[in-house]
């Protein structure tokens, strides 16, 4: 599924307008970029309430878990990981749907605990557009 | 031992419960019940009226959940407080579950009194987390189906220690600040958790509302209206839990004014670590 540049600028400002009310920070701290727990604060119920607003903001059904759901891919729990680690393979899928991650950010070993600090704004507006196309009736993806 | 093992079976279930009766069930996700305010006690504040709208909810949320998970307080969008309620009043609560799975809880809800509507919630989320580290599943158990049959006995309630907080200098008229000790020991913490006391969100927004109270009386009013008057609050969010013996520092800024409105963004934070924010919507009424 091609998420291109346009289709994320597209939804960011709402995207970014919606995580500056959950976190109440200025919406100017909001870039694709930030981290949303190293750069703007964000703790576990922060995620409850950006999954919460985005849902109704972009009327899309957003699962708890559903990034991490995605990024897994079809790698098992056991493939992906060990003792609570991220293993070899489950780092490389999770760089490749993370891409918008910048490679520094992972680290060795990678606590799955630690991967929603890899999540940045722009993770969101992937999972969104992902969301609102898995949203749309077959009939009209074929006669799009 | 044996003493402090019979003072925490007398305050559970008594000290911060606000169901007596869970009225009707008629699907996993409908719940209604029923709470009579003690007459004996000295007021029953809004966010007490909330609490028991949530703890309806949670009942429904933890039998769903086969009680392996309760939820704890997280967001609500949106409270209006409608009406006052008095000692003495009947509530009817009603809850509605949006969503409940093993992490989560979204749902909104009602309490009228008398017929009369005196709190809604909107949109309220709450994190679902492992029973047994709060409570006796067992007794919870019990108790639901104690509640979802003759009901428990109304008047167990004794009302809560005052919980004053002390106003810090700050801007007259623009922002007001407090200062805020949780109890090292009270009833309720026997009740609200049992096997992990917390203070209780409510009671924060209790102390928070009670603080924007204050500052509302140094606004000035337009010069044909009457007093600001609380109307709802927005946004809600508790970030973790506050343990017993806590200082709390309370902030209640005005963020916007216009004739008729203002909105007061309130934030609380623990040794200058966030633990919780909203913001209180004021407004005023023309005078005859």
């Amino acid at each position: 599924m091609n998420i291109t540049r346009d289709d994320i600028m597209t939804i960011f400002p709402k995207v970014a307008e919606t995580m500056a009310s959950a976190l109440a920070c200025d919406k100017e701290r909001v870039t694709l970029e930030a981290s949303l727990i190293d750069d703007l604060g964000a703790e576990s119920i922060d995620f409850l309430d950006i999954v919460f607003r985005l849902e109704r903001a972009f009327k899309v059904k957003i699962p708890r878990g559903k990034i991490l759901e995605e990024a897994r891919g079809d790698l098992s729990e056991s493939e992906f990981e060990k003792g609570g680690e991220v293993t070899e393979a489950g780092a490389d899928r999770l760089k490749s749907f993370l891409s918008e991650v910048s490679p520094e950010r992972f680290k060795a070993p990678l606590k799955v605990a630690d991967i929603p600090r890899l999540f940045t704004v722009e993770t969101f507006c992937k999972v969104v557009i992902r969301q609102q196309r898995a949203a749309v009736p077959a009939m009209s993806v074929q006669t799009s | 031992m044996r003493g402090a093992f019979l003072a925490y079976m007398d305050e559970h279930f008594r000290a911060f419960s606000f169901v007596d009766r869970i009225t009707s069930l008629p699907t996993r996700s409908v719940i209604q019940g029923e709470y009579v305010v003690p007459a004996d006690v000295q007021a029953f504040p809004a966010s007490l009226v909330a609490e028991a709208v949530g703890q309806l909810a949670a009942w429904a949320a933890m039998a769903v959940t086969e009680f392996k998970r309760r939820p704890v307080a997280g967001l609500a969008e949106r409270i209006e407080l409608l009406a006052p309620v008095t000692p003495g009043q009947i509530l009817e609560l009603g809850a509605t579950l949006d969503s409940v799975d093993d992490e989560t809880v979204a749902y909104h809800g009602t309490a009228h009194a008398d017929g009369t509507p005196v709190i809604r919630l909107q949109n309220c989320l709450g994190p679902m987390l492992a029973l047994e580290e709060f409570d006796s599943p067992d007794m919870l158990r019990n108790r639901f189906a104690l509640l979802c049959g003759p009901g428990a006995a109304p008047g167990a309630f004794q009302g809560l220690p005052r919980i004053e907080f002390e106003r810090t200098p700050s801007d007259t008229g623009q922002r007001a600040r407090a200062s805020l000790r949780v109890p090292n020991s009270a009833a309720f913490f026997a009740d609200h958790f049992p096997r992990h006391p917390v203070f209780p969100g409510s009671l924060l927004m209790d102390a928070n509302l009670r603080l924007v109270a204050s500052l509302a009386a140094e606004i000035p009013t337009p010069a044909d209206s009457g007093a600001w008057r609380l109307g709802e609050v927005l946004d809600v969010k508790l970030r973790t839990f506050i343990p017993p013996g806590a200082t709390l520092e309370l902030d209640a800024n005005l963020s916007e004014r216009s004739n008729a409105r203002a909105l007061v963004s309130i934030v609380t934070r623990n040794g200058g670590k966030l633990v919780g924010s909203a913001r209180a919507v004021l407004s005023t009424t023309k005078c005859e």
